[in-house]
């Protein structure tokens, strides 16, 4: 267990530090191939836009269960964050990177300063009310879960929030 | 990650997703994208690196309105640590 656990943190830190070997993971494994290529066009201009934050960094409230990292095919549930909700009341579960950058300011992940900010400077309309959180690494059974419901009630939730546009950010 | 954008575009909200694995995206293939060669957990960039995080940010907004080919992927360049941001 403690050899295991060392091994995945020796691991984390290789892969951050050497791009290529990130590079040829993604070789081996095998991803989702899509054909075609979902589009709405954004009907207003960003500047009159409310803009939603959605990340797969497993970032979640303290007082939320954390993601399951046991399961080696992931977790496919989603976390929901307030935007208002003070920065100690928020962590990160995910052992497959390094997040000791984003533990100390979470916009290395979740750019939420940076949104409001262009909000007030008006480059942006609005932000949304809620983040939505992810895992990522999802694989299996999970795959199908994620794509036929977490993903699909994450849309209408946003819709619910006004969202307007979104942006994503990955571990 | 891509799964996850396809479904909410796929819902009607127009979506930009910031990937740091090109293979990945090329393979998933979300609808707007933006390529930084950045370690791992760094989608932003660095810690506290305020500007670099509103610019890689306003990156991904301009590409909601700039990018017309669905699945794009937007490469802006920047040099980890070394791009001086303004």
């Amino acid at each position: 267990m403690a050899l295991g656990t060392l091994g995945n943190r020796v691991a984390v830190q290789l892969f951050k530090r050497l791009p290529w070997l990130g590079d040829a993971w993604a070789r081996r494994r095998r991803f989702v191939r899509s054909t075609s290529v979902p589009w709405t066009p954004l009907r207003r201009p960003v500047r009159e836009c409310t803009i939603a934050l959605v990340t797969t960094a497993g970032v979640h409230l303290r007082s939320d269960a954390p993601f399951d990292m046991t399961d080696p095919d992931g977790d496919p549930s989603v976390r929901v964050i307030p935007v208002d909700t003070p920065r100690g009341e928020v962590r990160i579960t995910h052992k497959y990177y390094d997040h000791s950058a984003a533990d100390r300011d979470l916009n290395v992940v979740v750019p939420i300063d940076r949104l409001r900010e262009l909000a007030a400077a008006g480059d942006v309309g609005g932000v949304a009310p809620r983040i939505y959180s992810f895992m990522g690494h999802i694989d299996g059974a999970h795959l199908r879960t994620l794509v036929e419901h977490s993903a699909p009630d994450v849309a209408r939730r946003l819709r619910g929030d006004g969202a307007e546009a979104v942006v994503l950010t990955p571990a | 990650m891509g799964l996850v954008q396809r479904a909410i575009e796929a819902a009607g909200v127009p979506t930009v997703g910031i990937t740091l694995q090109k293979d990945i995206t090329l393979s998933v293939r979300p609808p707007r994208a933006l390529y930084l060669r950045y370690p791992f957990g760094h989608p932003m960039g660095e810690a506290f690196a305020v500007a670099q995080q509103r610019t890689i940010l306003r990156d991904a907004l301009r590409a909601l309105e700039t990018v017309s080919t669905p699945g794009q992927i937007l490469e802006p360049g920047y040099r980890w640590k070394r791009h001086r941001f303004a």
